[in-house]
């Protein structure tokens, strides 16, 4: 337990750059739930839905508590947060070059302009802060409303961004999208940032309707095509009504740089990712336009006004709830959940309720979270032929590193792990993730979002992880890192049981699978852990044979795919 | 037919192949190279008309993303490519290249009126126009329904027992309902099980493979496991040669050809010239190749990202920025890869053309930019394409015009409804490749509705 509760500050409470908490609809207070123990393979199977991974502690406490009471629990944790990496500095300097003039070194871009900040401390927290679930969620929100380090820069503002969806994990989808459609940030990313009244930029407007919100076809409540083919939810048309809603926003004031003298005016602000953007005269379409779910907007409403009858016209809309709900069900619990089971998230979203969790808002996240979790699609001892989601590599990363006593500073889990697996967090390719909701298993008839990044290069390389932390030490603190703390594993805790192979192996399938093993599969990693005996030497043969049983049972297709 | 199952066939093959010379003398051999241009490039800024007339109508329109006629790579007297990729511009002469106009996909031939009133007229528009995510799947599928789950390329190599090879991730375009593309790494890339598995570790090597032998009641556990064993037996025969790289082999044949893209610490410079590079080692090696990949016929898919320049689409100098710095990447790699095919004496087997999310508007937004639209100009590249000519109907320059999706005055952007079908574009690739008509059908499912205009003519028999 010692391990969960080490890790770095900066709990909760909104910093400089922190997002306020949610207004609209405001959070609910985590209701108490009584205790209501389960069973070793339901706890395994919550531990992998809605943490990093199992721990012993935590497997205990699952089984103690039972869901319900946990995932309240969870709720109630301290907020991580963003907290390393420089400041709006960058952004504020008038000179022409920050990092060479104040001679700032070598790290000053990775420092200052970076994700790299954000990964290191996103592995952290992922491997040792308590509010493993509020990660997970939060880790969802970054996948559906995404941001990408490769277009944009700034190491505040990417902070000030991602901290949203930690701080809003279990607020209210409204609340989410307005700050996302606020944001300079995301402004930036997606070019809706001094989007002008002539000729507007559609980009923003488009990915607010498809990815963020609606998706391109009507749907069901329970999350399938309405009248069994693609009806478009939207023409090209009402996404240019969009653009015109959404034109007239700058940066907020704050910036300023050589090159720029805006103060609001026809060029706009200067470029700063601080706090929401502001409305920009002159710049806003004031025609009147007709948007979806039968929202009107007036001539002369201002880009204000405009903003929040866009926001009604999304949450209005019948497609929100069973569109959001199945992606979060797709992120936490399975790829392939049934029609029943998005209904029933996709009430929970309607109504903002699913008791004892929820405000009785649409769009509250605590009440979605709950339904996702505790659906009885999600619990129980055993899971249907079409249950479980290939872990994604971020998940797989802190997940061996949290089971084996590890730490890490996540310095080797972006540019090398992270690429060689196909998720370099918080730089996708770009604004439809590293991988598609709807991405086929070939062979089969099931989706597997995660299967978009896994082949035969990038799953060999899942295999390699575990070389590369048993067998080759991990990797060093790395000079030049605040608190560096490299990446590695701790297997002391396992040479207790190491003398009997059965008994190492068994805890060690209970820790990863809920003990879920073949016969055939777990004789086979007995006897490799086995192979080495005392003719080796002591204690060496001890430590190998963990170093086996760990990299037979975290490479095990069991514990790659989770129920 | 499972993959694995030819994998495990392949076997006896391999040794086969190594038994034999190397380099395969066989011309009895056509590969078709895929490059998909993720993102949506604007073709109406890669081939551009250069007679003053039309080249007076674009800039007009096109305003600031206008590019100089002056500046143009000449391709005859009637159009030319952005000035970053006169790469290409030998290929142009030696007859090798073609650009083909306004491509998309359709389900029938379309005009715009029929589109703008598709319901009255009982035509089928294709889904979710105007999506990147959809208009890709479209373009990788050949479908008007971005829920078909196989792609043109998988089901045209399955067709000769076949698997699509890509060096640039999972796309729908190599997808069968039946197997995943083979995705390979970069060159050079350790491609395989690493660590020590001798003495003990063999049991430890032997348990790896136990656990992932089993099968489970779970779907996604046995695809899973599937895809692993595929990886590590495919590791073992192919990692030796899609390990070579420029650096630690000097000598090896297709090197020279990509000397303009090999750095000075003898790596490649870009992403898609590391792809290209490994696709011309598998042609050139490709009787060392199991045959479940597809013998004499293989389909490879490249990709580069990048191309979704709604902002910012040309630097401070209309000629640089990101736009112009793609089609260079573009043009190299492309010219690179024509003249590995040409010094391996198989530039006359070997087609490589692109495909792209969809085209952009042809009247850019307030941000230098350019959003999404439909029909795009594509090109071809290969000693069998009927080069220096151009296929298919350049649209009519006007925004509200014959060939504008737009309807209301404020959203006539120049989307163009596309005069050409990925259906017939992709029949005119696949009928050189070695597919009879009957089985072109099957891959091509739409292609019926175009009734005798079965493909575009750019390549010969």
């Amino acid at each position: 337990m010692a391990a969960l509760l080490a890790g770095c500050g900066g709990g909760g409470g909104g910093g400089a750059d922190g997002s306020a908490s949610s207004t609209a609809g405001g959070p609910a207070s985590v209701p108490d739930v009584a205790a209501q123990p389960t069973s070793l393979a339901d706890a395994s199977r919550l531990a992998d839905q809605a943490s990093f991974g199992a721990t012993e502690a935590m497997l205990q406490a699952i089984m103690a508590d039972g869901p319900a009471r946990w995932v309240a629990q969870q709720m109630r944790a301290d907020v991580s947060r963003y907290t390393r990496g420089g400041s709006d500095a960058i952004h504020r300097y008038t000179g022409r070059d920050y990092c060479a003039d104040n001679n700032l070194g070598a790290s000053c871009w990775a420092d200052n302009y970076s994700h790299e900040p954000l990964a290191s401390d996103f592995f952290r927290n992922a491997v040792s802060r308590p509010d493993q679930l509020r990660q997970r969620v939060a880790l969802a929100l970054q996948q559906i409303l995404v941001v990408s380090s490769l277009e944009v820069e700034g190491t505040y503002g990417l902070r000030h961004y991602q901290n949203l969806f930690l701080a809003h994990a279990f607020g209210n989808w409204r609340t989410v999208l307005e700050k996302v459609a606020l944001s300079p940030l995301m402004g930036d990313y997606l070019n809706n940032l001094n989007n002008d009244r002539t000729d507007p930029n559609e980009n923003f407007a488009r990915e607010l309707l498809q990815l963020f919100s609606l998706g391109t076809c009507e749907l069901e409540a329970d999350g399938n095509l309405r009248g069994g083919a693609c009806q478009p939810t939207y023409d090209n048309a009402q996404v240019r009504a969009y653009a015109y809603a959404l034109t007239g926003w700058t940066y907020p004031a704050g910036g300023a740089s050589p090159w720029c003298q805006g103060t609001g005016g026809p060029d706009g602000n200067c470029r700063y990712y601080q706090g929401d953007m502001v409305p920009r005269p002159g710049a806003h379409d004031d025609q009147p336009r007709a948007l979806l779910s039968g929202v009107t907007l007036p001539a002369g409403r201002g880009a204000p006004a405009a903003l929040q009858g866009v926001l009604d016209s999304l949450m209005a809309h019948p497609n929100i709830g069973p569109f959001i709900g199945r992606q979060l069900i797709q992120h936490l619990v399975t790829s392939n959940p049934s029609p029943a089971y998005v209904r029933r998230v996709a009430t929970a979203f309607d109504t903002g309720r699913h008791a004892p969790f929820g405000s009785g808002t649409k769009g509250d996240l605590q009440a979605t979270v709950a339904a996702v979790l505790l659906d009885p699609e999600a619990r129980g001892d055993s899971a249907g032929a079409q249950a479980g989601r290939l872990r994604e590599p971020v998940q797989y990363f802190a997940g061996v590193l949290r089971a084996l006593g590890g730490q890490t500073d996540g310095r080797v889990l972006t540019w090398s792990w992270g690429a060689d697996l196909g998720q370099h967090v918080f730089r996708p390719s770009s604004v439809f993730n590293f991988y598609p909701p709807d991405y086929p298993v070939a062979g089969t008839a099931l989706q597997g979002p995660q299967f978009g990044i896994l082949n035969a290069g990038s799953g060999l390389a899942r295999i390699n992880y575990l070389n590369f932390l048993l067998y080759w030490g991990g990797a060093a603190p790395s000079a030049g890192m605040a608190d560096a703390l490299g990446t590695r594993v701790d297997l002391q805790a396992f040479e207790a049981d190491a003398a009997d192979p059965a008994r190492l192996v068994d805890r060690m399938l209970r820790l990863a699978v809920g003990g879920r093993m073949s016969p055939a599969g777990r004789q086979a990693i007995i006897d490799a852990v086995a192979a080495w005996d005392s003719r080796a030497g002591a204690p060496a043969y001890l430590h190998e044979r963990i170093k086996t049983a760990a990299y037979l049972v975290f490479a095990s297709p069991h514990y790659q795919v989770t129920r | 037919m499972q993959r694995r199952q030819f994998l495990s066939a392949a076997g006896a093959s391999l040794a086969a192949g190594l038994a034999s010379p190397a380099r395969a003398q066989s011309t009895d051999y056509r590969a078709l190279v895929c490059i998909f241009l993720y993102g949506g490039n604007d073709g109406m800024n890669m081939v551009v008309p250069r007679d003053a007339g039309r080249h007076g109508q674009y800039a007009a329109v096109r305003k600031a993303l206008a590019l100089p006629q002056g500046s143009l790579v000449p391709l005859g007297a009637d159009y030319g490519l952005h000035p970053s990729m006169a790469a290409l511009a030998p290929a142009w002469a030696a007859q090798s290249l073609a650009p083909v106009f306004n491509v998309g996909p359709l389900y029938q031939p379309l005009t715009r009126d029929e589109y703008l009133n598709h319901k009255a007229r009982g035509k089928t528009v294709p889904e979710s126009l105007f999506s990147h995510h959809h208009q890709q799947l479209l373009w990788e599928t050949a479908h008007h329904d971005a829920s078909r789950l196989s792609g043109w390329g998988g089901r045209a190599a399955a067709a000769r027992s076949g698997t699509v090879m890509a060096g640039g991730g999972n796309g729908r375009f190599g997808l069968t309902e039946h197997q995943a593309a083979l995705v390979f790494p970069a060159p050079g890339a350790a491609f395989g099980l690493e660590g020590w598995f001798g003495n003990q570790n063999a049991a430890r090597l032997a348990a790896l493979r136990t656990l992932h032998a089993e099968s489970s009641e779970q779907i996604l556990h046995n695809a899973y496991a599937g895809r692993q064993r595929e990886a590590m037996a495919l590791a073992d025969q192919l990692g030796p040669t899609l390990r070579i790289n420029p650096k630690d082999n000097p000598g090896e044949a297709i090197n020279s050809a990509f000397a303009p893209l090999i750095d000075a610490q003898r790596a490649l410079t870009t992403p898609l010239a590391r792809q290209l590079y490994q696709i011309a080692k598998l042609i050139e090696y490709r009787a060392n190749l199991p045959a479940g990949l597809g013998g004499s016929r293989h389909i490879y898919f490249a990709t580069l990202g990048g191309f979704d320049t709604h902002g910012n689409q040309i630097g401070t100098d209309v000629l640089q920025g990101t736009h112009a710095n793609l089609l260079k990447t573009l043009a190299d790699a492309m010219a690179a890869f024509h003249a590995a095919t040409e010094d391996l004496g198989l530039a006359a087997n070997v087609t490589t053309f692109t495909q792209s999310d969809f085209g952009r508007t042809f009247a850019p937004n307030s941000s230098r930019g350019t959003d999404h639209a439909w029909g795009n100009h594509q090109l071809v590249l290969g000693g069998a394409v009927i080069g220096n000519a151009t296929y298919g109907r350049y649209p009519e320059l006007a925004l509200g015009g014959p060939d504008d999706a737009g309807q209301a005055q404020w959203e006539r952007l120049g989307r163009w409804v596309p005069t050409a079908s990925v259906d017939q574009y992709a029949a005119t690739l696949l009928r050189w490749w070695g597919l009879g008509e009957g089985q072109i059908d099957g891959v091509l499912p739409n292609l019926r509705n175009f009734g005798s205009a079965r493909g575009l003519n750019f390549l010969r028999a």
